[in-house]
């Protein structure tokens, strides 16, 4: 998608903007897309005991965190939402019944997360029943309809998905005909390369997927019986947890080859499972009618004036008195020191890994069974083998062309599942990039004596008063939250944005409150009565460290007349105060203050008089 | 050679008299190694840019040239270079201009001339470091009368000395009767020397031993291994930034702490620059973008009239500068506060580590309180086997990162050691399929292959003293792209015009296998792909990316129907005819082309597209090669032609990278 942009915008361009960070250049041939399709009967109604909120409710908080993380995350994925069991009707021509397309197959935007919102809590129960209401299910109308919104879509669609959201597991009462119906729909919608999921919620007595269900979703990935076994959800979380689990199409950042020995390739994906999300890109607007506004970048000839090709351009370096001078191809030929692949030098003991050898995140590496039949196996063997004797192995990695090498250690991860069966880590190897000799700094640390047993036993009181469980999820960045709420504040009209939950701030009051006396204690302990902490220390050694106070800088003097233009200009402001006392000096004007104001206010009342 | 003063001046003071030339057959001279040694030495300096003096004092030359020369003293000994930041010229001059020559020079008369030029040429200026580097064979008459004058002066003025020699030194340590004992790498040691030279050793080493340093017999190197050493460029270095701080645990407890770098992904210092291919200036190409509205005319909008905007899902908001700075999240700047602890291995994944580097925090120099809290926080979190969770910020205009910081003790030394951790936007859950399933469960010949092939593989192992032996660390191996960089800088500085050389052998080595596992595992492998059959996935019909048709057609483009090529070429090649003319004749076959839905077809519709591309730019008119691609974009969907464009998309990338 991005690179249809990019042609459009940079048919002149004689250099393309590379990304430089991400490794692989996998093409991205078109959109991924989901379709939420809801169940808006009334069982979806019904609220749990003790208040909880009914599974229509849930589903609606789920549509809600998707719409807004596609927002953050991967703004170009179609996102539609349509119910099934309604009382009123609304679809492109109208042709079905019963079916209610909320929101039909575009990128979420401001607009459509308020209206989800709007189908929230009680309120919003009371707006769905009044404007989508619960009538008849036929759940192959339903399907139909959502193949129609795939139709209907004139971009190339690379992964398309839908979720069915329903509590009821006999939709149609056993009515056999609608069965069917809905059957042979569904598995037309499959022919077309849509995966059909189910998002089963709890209802009374269980939900039965061998019903009817069973015929209606996808076999999973993996054939194993695994995505049949799940339990219905009846917690947000779960079901969070389980859309987001299917709602990422996991992509490739590569594939290459594993190579053991000579002859012995497995072949594996390249996958990035923790990219540092960043606030996305400013767009250019045209102010009169905040269209944006392409540009074209030119590499001309400063004194011809010519466009020049690539060929009538060269690099440089400058070095030891030298331009150094290589052409564009020579620059990447000295990049390039084999094709692209893993290569394994050796295995290690787990413990040889330190923590610190750290100088970018991991990948993840799993086999690609369909490049290279035997890869799974291998890659199994090796996974479990690796696991077991608690080694690494060691390999030499060149993510892609015309890349130099880097070491990295693949550390053997096994599969975990939670007791719902959903997978929490995946099995295969994390990729950690080692550093070089040159990524190294040498530092000359500081010693001290080390702490008394008694102070190390008053901090592990402290320490284990703040004692807390870490989950990886359980920080939002506060720069890409404050931002998205910005643009939602003004997307929308809001008069203020809605406020966020700075979570990495400490919280301050909770920790003195848990600590009381204690670090009193330890502050007695470690700390003489006069030292305080918070103060700057005592004596600067800067000025013997620099080799004197020889680098002040030279004195600027200023002549009558240049302060006199500074006065008529109106600039003096601009001196610095250093400058200014000396030139009270030199006219002899004498000041009470030093503040710049009052100096200034003196030499204009000097010179003008 | 390898100290790194603040200021430091070296002369460079080579023999290439007459014996240096020789050799053992199939073996490099002496000449040759010396030379080597000084020229990977100065090549270090230079790229590196060390502000190292330099000068290089040459002995045993034809001709004479020294400022000490008079009445027959101090002959064929040549100044070459007096004392100077090194620069590739002198690297074009070592490479042409130091030669064997063929007279014989006293290499203790050289020394005194070095001794000399450092004096004169620092006078008035402070160094830290004066060094003098000789390197020679040691195989010439010597006046050894002036020894103990030259020790003397060499005490006095601070001078330090370094030798390059052909052999080792050998050390009359306690047992005489090893004498035999000799490196297999250094021909021409022991029995082989010459009677000067083995007279001269012990001047050497007399000199080194009165000199006031320690160990003086350990500056007495061998070419080989000075070339080893030197091989590698000097790695990037860069001076720890101190970052002062607080760390704060609650409101009242606070450690003055100063953070460092301690390891970092480290890019190389300089950028290559864009120069124009004739004149090789920089100033004559000049990059420019304009902006324009997405219309048919493409109306160039002024600067001025932009303003920026950015994307809520497929809403696009405009945000002003101002706005966005006025909104943003703001916070109080540099921090390092604890937000809590938590148990080390179960909840910190090494996989989850995000950003770029280490910090190393440390409590704040000289304050010897702020050590001991430090140290009794290190302590406990070590104790406890914990780690504290924290909120850090580089200073008020950088993002806060949350974070671990890790206890790290060394036996001189403890710190915390702090790495970023993903926020709940960075990470992506994918799931995978399991491997836990039939067709692909190993057997237990399988598994056994496996395991025969990591006890084979092992890089660590226990000698015969019981001490770990890691056989290869990539920590200790500088970063082959600079290597390699530096390399190809040297070689198009010295010898411009010709081809790049390949990858230094000792490099290709670093990074591969290390030689005892090669051997060790080939039974394994063997055996491992006996059991484990692979076979690449013959695709039917392969998806191709876009970029491989592009880059095979454009390969055989060439040889297959010329026929057809040579009405490509001429339409494509005009001279200085008009843009429009050309165009409508590309254009026109372009459709032609195109009427066969065929990837041939659509790669020759390319080819014209290019061509027609390439003359507008040529001739600086876009007009109607712009409208001619809008339109046909346009017209795309409509006649099926997605795949067509879709590798022109892909071709014109290919090209402009």
């Amino acid at each position: 998608c991005d690179v249809w942009e990019r042609v459009s915008t940079g048919i002149l361009t004689t250099e393309s903007t590379r990304s430089p960070s991400s490794i692989g250049d996998y093409k991205i041939t078109g959109r991924d897309s989901l379709v939420f399709l809801v169940d808006a009967s009334k069982e979806m109604f019904i609220k749990g005991e003790d208040g909880e909120p009914s599974n229509f409710d849930m589903t609606m908080q789920v549509v809600r965190t998707v719409y807004t993380s596609k927002i953050i995350s991967s703004d170009k994925d179609l996102v539609a939402l349509v119910f099934y069991g309604t009382e009123e009707s609304k679809n492109p021509r109208n042709s079905f019944k019963h079916v209610y397309v909320y929101h039909d197959l575009s990128e979420p935007g401001a607009k459509r997360v308020q209206e989800v919102d709007a189908l929230r809590g009680e309120k919003g129960a009371k707006l769905a029943a009044e404007t989508i209401g619960s009538g008849e299910t036929s759940l192959g109308d339903a399907l139909w309809c959502c193949a129609n919104l795939y139709s209907d879509i004139k971009l190339r669609l690379s992964h398309k998905r839908l979720m069915i959201f329903t509590c009821r597991d006999e939709p149609h009462g056993g009515d056999s005909v609608k069965d069917r119906q809905a059957r042979t729909k569904a598995s037309d919608l499959k022919e077309t390369g849509v995966v059909i999921d189910l998002m089963h919620l709890m209802k009374p007595g269980g939900f039965d997927i061998s019903l009817f269900f069973c015929d209606i979703v996808s076999p999973p990935e993996d054939e194993s019986e695994l995505g049949l076994q799940l339990q219905p959800s009846d917690k947000l979380e779960d079901l969070l947890k389980r859309v987001r689990a299917k709602e990422l199409k996991k992509r490739a950042l590569a594939r290459l080859n594993l190579c053991l020995g000579e002859g012995i390739n497995v072949a594996v994906g390249i996958y990035a499972t923790a990219v540092a999300a960043r606030k996305p890109g400013s767009i250019k607007l045209y102010r009169e009618t905040n269209e944006p506004v392409r540009s074209k970048t030119r590499t001309f000839h400063t004194q011809t004036g010519s466009l020049l090709l690539p060929s009538e351009i060269k690099k440089a370096q400058y070095y030891g008195g030298k331009e150094i001078v290589m052409e564009r191809d020579e620059v990447d030929a000295i990049k390039k020191f084999d094709d692209p692949g893993l290569f394994l030098i050796g295995f290690k003991p787990m413990e040889k890994l330190k923590l610190h050898h750290h100088i970018r995140p991991a990948v993840f590496l799993y086999p690609e069974e369909d490049e290279v039949k035997g890869s799974s196996c291998l890659f199994s063997a090796l996974l479990k083998k690796c696991s077991e004797r608690n080694v690494f192995a060691l390999c030499r990695f060149i993510s892609r062309r015309n890349y130099p090498p880097r070491f990295v250690a693949l550390l053997p991860q096994n599969e975990e599942l939670d007791e719902g069966k959903v997978q929490i880590t995946p099995p295969g190897f994390n990729v950690i990039y080692l550093p070089f000799a040159d990524d190294f700094r040498t530092l000359d640390p500081p010693q001290f004596p080390s702490a008394s047993q008694t102070q190390v036993d008053k901090m592990k009181e402290i320490v284990s008063k703040l004692r807390f469980k870490y989950r990886s999820e359980g920080f939002e960045n506060p720069v890409i939250q404050q931002h998205f709420r910005n643009l939602e504040a003004l997307a929308l009209d809001m008069m203020a944005p809605e406020e966020i939950e700075d979570l990495i701030m400490p919280k301050v009051d909770q920790i003195d409150q848990r600590l009381g006396p204690l670090v009193q204690e330890f502050k007695d302990l470690v700390y003489p009565a006069y030292y305080n902490p918070e103060s700057k220390p005592a004596a600067k050694r800067k000025t013997a460290d620099t080799g004197g106070g020889a680098e002040k800088k030279p004195k600027v003097e200023l002549t009558e007349d240049e302060l006199k233009a500074h006065v008529q200009n109106n600039t003096l402001v601009k001196l610095t105060v250093p400058v200014l006392k000396d030139a009270c000096k030199q006219f002899g004007v004498r000041t009470t203050g030093t503040k710049k104001q009052e100096l200034i206010d003196a030499l204009i009342a000097r010179l003008r008089s | 050679m390898r100290k790194h003063g603040l200021k430091t001046a070296v002369v460079l003071c080579m023999d290439v008299g007459l014996t240096m030339s020789n050799s053992a057959p199939g073996e490099e001279s002496s000449f040759e190694l010396a030379k080597k040694v000084i020229q990977k030495f100065v090549q270090r300096q230079v790229f590196s840019e060390t502000k190292i003096e330099l000068a290089l004092v040459l002995f045993g030359t034809d001709s004479t040239d020294n400022p000490l020369s008079q009445d027959g003293q101090y002959q064929n000994i040549r100044v070459h270079r007096h004392l100077r930041i090194p620069d590739c010229e002198l690297l074009i001059e070592i490479e042409n201009q130091v030669q064997p020559e063929s007279k014989e020079g006293d290499w203790l008369d050289a020394l005194v001339v070095c001794m000399d030029l450092l004096h004169t040429e620092t006078k008035g200026k402070k160094y830290d470091c004066l060094n003098i580097a000789l390197l020679t064979d040691l195989n010439t008459q010597t006046n050894e009368e002036s020894l103990e004058v030259i020790i003397n002066n060499l005490t006095q003025s601070g001078i330090t000395m370094q030798f390059f020699l052909p052999f080792p030194v050998e050390e009359d340590k306690e047992g005489q009767g090893d004498s035999e004992r000799r490196d297999p790498g250094h021909p021409g040691t022991g029995k082989g020397l010459s009677r000067e030279q083995k007279k001269n050793m012990e001047l050497v080493k007399e000199m080194m031993l009165s000199l006031d340093v320690e160990d003086g017999l350990d500056e007495i190197h061998t070419f080989r291994n000075a070339i080893e050493e030197l091989c590698m460029f000097k790695r990037v270095e860069r001076r720890p930034v101190a970052w002062p701080c607080q760390l704060t645990i609650g409101s009242s407890l606070s450690i003055r702490i100063v953070g460092y770098k301690a390891v970092t992904d480290e890019k190389p210092k300089k950028m290559w620059i864009t120069v124009d291919a004739q004149s090789h200036q920089k100033d004559d190409v000049k990059r420019e973008t304009v902006y324009c509205l997405d219309d048919d005319n493409e109306t160039e909008v002024q600067k001025d009239d932009i303003i920026q905007g950015f994307r809520y899902g497929s809403d696009i908001v405009p945000f002003s500068k101002v706005d966005q700075e006025q909104m943003k999240y703001k916070h109080d700047g540099k921090c390092f506060a604890v937000l809590g602890f938590t148990k080390q291995s179960a909840v910190i994944h090494r996989h989850q580590f995000m950003g770029s580097q280490i910090l190393k925090i440390f409590a704040a120099r000289d304050d010897e309180h702020a050590g001991v809290a430090l140290s009794a926080l290190i302590r406990a979190l070590n104790e406890l086997q914990m780690v504290a969770i924290v909120r850090y910020a580089y200073n008020r205009t950088s993002n806060p990162q949350v974070g671990a910081a890790f206890p790290c003790i060394k036996q001189d030394s403890e710190c915390l050691m702090y790495v970023q951790l993903p926020f709940m936007e960075d990470l992506r859950h994918f799931t995978f399929p399991s491997l836990e399933n039939k067709k692909f469960t190993p057997s237990d010949a399988q598994l056994s292959a496996v395991d025969s092939l990591i006890d084979s593989m092992m890089l660590v192992e226990e000698d015969e003293n019981g001490e770990q032996r890691d056989l290869f660390k990539p920590h200790r191996i500088p970063n082959p792209a600079f290597q390699r960089h530096f390399q190809c800088l040297h070689h198009r500085a010295v010898s411009p015009g010709t081809p790049l050389p390949p990858i230094e052998p000792w490099l290709k080595a670093a990074l591969d296998r290390p030689e005892v596992i090669t051997e060790r595992c080939q039974d394994p492998l063997d055996v491992l792909k006996r059991k484990f059959p692979l076979t690449e996935v013959e695709k039917k019909k392969k998806l191709k990316t876009s970029a491989q048709i592009f880059e095979e057609s454009e390969a055989k483009k060439v040889k297959e129907d010329e026929a057809e090529e040579y009405n490509l070429a001429n339409i494509a090649e005009g001279s200085v005819t008009s843009v429009r003319i050309r165009g409508r004749q590309l254009t026109h076959r372009i459709e032609q082309l195109l009427s066969n839905k065929n990837t041939q077809y659509y790669m020759k519709s390319i080819t014209c597209i290019q061509a027609f591309r390439e003359q507008s730019v040529k001739l600086a008119n876009a007009e109607h090669y712009n409208s001619y691609l809008q339109s046909l974009k346009g017209s795309i969907p409509n006649r099926g032609l997605e795949v067509f464009w879709e590798l022109l998309v892909q071709g014109m990338i290919c090209l402009f990278t």
